[in-house]
């Protein structure tokens, strides 16, 4: 995935100004970030919701600007917020969303229970979702993101509010994939997070990114890496001024 | 197409498992169904009560309220002309019968009594019938008084004084009257056919488009409540394009006012007897149509609503107007200037499909105008709505 001196503005204010990253096959990056640093702007305009007002991506070779369905086939998206049909069984949530990926009545019904399962979710697949707790919508979240076999996954905060045993489960579930060739953009406010788990991480504050390398380089530049964290990195390059 | 109407049957789906939409959406056509038979349904009989200044308090005034009393619907009051005067100073009545003292003595003697109706205006609607009624009372009386003394005279000239006596003469015509009146030489006798003509033609193509624009509050909430749920944008980075959504919430839209419209006139159909087989099926595709125009100009509310509260209340007030200006709760006369105002409203043009189709008894003839109104609306409701639908607020 390229994306290069991509470029939106709200009216007059800049939300995304000249970013520009590339993310390798089978690599997990992460994209930090304080609220309001264009991180879930930047996401939608990977993810094709949003044009930018300027600038270039490319995903799997496909160029945004004219192959726009060519990338939403090979990308799958777990929004920040929860994005389910609650009254809907999870199963039926499932397949309803493999369908909208392309996949046909039978095969979304195979990932779906494959997802399911993956998750930790299998036995509760006929349950309605407003009956399940947050780590359980969390996990169906990224389930249904999985939907399609998606070569480029983007996880806009997936662990937010939920308990280390979801947590984990979801870490846990985020590496497999890796191993299995799939590339993911990773959101989080949870730095250990990303130290964890990430191979590179770009810090964004104001629209921009402000620093990108592996989380070991950038924790090189404060000190030794042994004892400092990726946070303290964080704290030195965006301040420690509350944003909201 | 397939993952639009896939998108249609989600939202099917979504509103069979929301039980109380589904109980809100099945129920609410039951109801107005009830509503409009009570208030339109079969017969209606008149009811009043007449006001009498009896100043006469002889025999025949106590005859002439007696048969008034007799008449179905009718209950009397007793009133002293004071009473009578200053109710009818304060408007608490407009008409009151007054019977004049003497009234019984003067009929008695063969002389031609008054009756007089004390009123206000014109005695208002439900005077003018109260008097029609009472009217046709005296007249009733007017007639038993003329047989009865053409009956005596013709007894005492054909056969002499105090041969018959005249208490004799009345009782025998008064006993011939009332068997007349029992089994009148012509007689009259009503058969039913559904609901009033008035109901019919007014009110019911006004309550069924009127319901059917309920079905664009719904719609236009579609992208709102996607939006809120946080699938819009989900759905929107998988190969369903806007175009497809758009079209599968359309869909979804017109099936859910269709199905709750056909509910309430197969009740309409069943009870008031207002459609022939053939009106009934031309009235339900005129229906269709209707809720997809319905459901198109939703779309354009859903496009630029950005909450459901924002969307809910422009559906109203759009359904509002269009039902007032269709001429729903009101006839509309012709090159009025509301006349004028109500061909921008698309009730007009459905109610005026509906009318005609009921009073041809099913022939679609002189809908066209109609259905170009309708079909142009879909299409640019359908067009526009997608122009103007941004996945994001101020995003592209």
């Amino acid at each position: 995935m390229i994306a290069k001196d991509l470029h939106k503005s709200f009216g007059d204010f800049k939300a995304v100004n000249g970013v520009s990253f590339s993310i390798n096959k089978g690599e997990i990056f992460g994209l930090l970030g304080p609220n309001g640093a264009g991180k879930t702007t930047t996401i939608r305009m990977l993810s094709t919701v949003l044009a930018p007002d300027s600038g270039q991506i490319i995903i799997g070779g496909h160029s945004m600007k004219s192959e726009a369905e060519a990338i939403r086939s090979i990308i799958g998206v777990c929004p920040q917020d929860l994005a389910l049909y609650e009254d809907l069984s999870a199963i039926d949530n499932m397949i309803f969303f493999g369908r909208m990926a392309g996949l046909n009545s039978q095969d979304a019904r195979t990932q779906a229970m494959a997802n399911l399962k993956l998750m930790g979710l299998e036995e509760r697949a006929k349950g309605k979702v407003a009956k399940f707790s947050g780590g359980m919508k969390r996990r169906i979240n990224l389930a249904i993101a999985l939907m399609g076999n998606p070569q480029l996954l983007f996880l806009d905060e997936p662990t937010v509010g939920i308990d280390p045993q979801s947590r984990n489960n979801i870490y846990e579930n985020i590496l497999g994939l890796q191993k299995k060739g799939m590339t993911v953009l990773y959101t989080t406010h949870y730095m250990e997070e990303a130290d964890r788990i990430c191979q590179r991480v770009a810090i964004m504050d104001g629209g921009k990114i402000i620093a990108m390398d592996t989380p070991y380089q950038l924790k090189s530049q404060l000190g030794s890496p042994d004892k400092v964290t990726l946070e303290d990195v964080f704290l030195k390059l965006t301040g420690r001024s509350l944003r909201d | 197409m397939k993952r639009a109407l896939l998108i249609t049957l989600n939202e099917i789906r979504l509103f069979i498992q929301d039980k109380g939409d589904l109980a809100f959406g099945i129920l609410l056509p039951i109801v107005t169904f009830a509503l409009m038979y009570g208030a339109f349904g079969g017969q209606t009989l008149f009811t009043a009560t007449a006001r009498v200044v009896d100043e006469d308090k002889g025999a025949y005034s106590t005859i002439l309220i007696n048969q008034l009393d007799q008449v179905q619907g009718i209950s009397i009051e007793n009133l002293t002309l004071q009473e009578a005067n200053s109710k009818l100073e304060r408007s608490d009545l407009t008409l009151v019968l007054y019977i004049p003292a003497g009234f019984s003595d003067t009929l008695a003697s063969g002389g031609k009594a008054e009756l007089t109706f004390m009123q206000r205006g014109n005695g208002g609607q439900d005077g003018q019938i109260l008097a029609s009624i009472i009217r046709g009372v005296a007249e009733r009386m007017n007639q038993q008084f003329q047989v009865a003394y053409q009956v005596s005279n013709q007894v005492t000239n054909n056969l002499g004084n105090n041969v018959v006596s005249q208490g004799r003469i009345k009782a025998v015509v008064a006993e011939m009257l009332n068997e007349e009146n029992k089994q009148p030489t012509v007689a009259v006798t009503e058969e039913v056919t559904g609901g009033s003509p008035d109901f019919v033609n007014q009110y019911v193509p006004g309550i069924v488009t009127m319901y059917v624009l309920f079905s664009l509050t719904l719609s236009a909430r579609a992208i709102v409540e996607e939006r809120k749920r946080g699938t819009l944008e989900r759905l929107l980075t998988t190969r369903l394009s806007p175009g497809e959504l758009f079209f599968g919430k359309f869909l979804a839209s017109i099936g859910r006012g269709f199905l709750q419209t056909v509910i309430l006139m197969s009740l309409a159909y069943a009870v008031f007897q207002v459609f022939t087989p053939l009106s009934f099926l031309a009235s339900i595709f005129v229906i269709l149509i209707f809720a997809a125009a319905a459901s198109a100009v939703g779309m354009i509310i859903a496009s630029v609503a950005r909450t459901e509260d924002a969307a809910t209340w422009i559906g109203v007030v759009f359904t509002m107007l269009m039902t007032m200006l269709g001429g729903t709760f009101f006839a509309v006369t012709k090159g009025s200037v509301l006349e004028i105002i109500g061909r921008f409203s698309l009730n007009t043009y459905a109610n005026d499909a509906i009318r005609t189709v009921i009073n041809s008894g099913g022939s679609l003839s002189g809908t066209g105008r109609a259905f170009i109104v309708m079909g142009g609306v879909i299409v640019v409701g359908l067009v526009v709505s997608r122009l103007i639908f941004r996945a994001v607020p101020g995003g592209k």
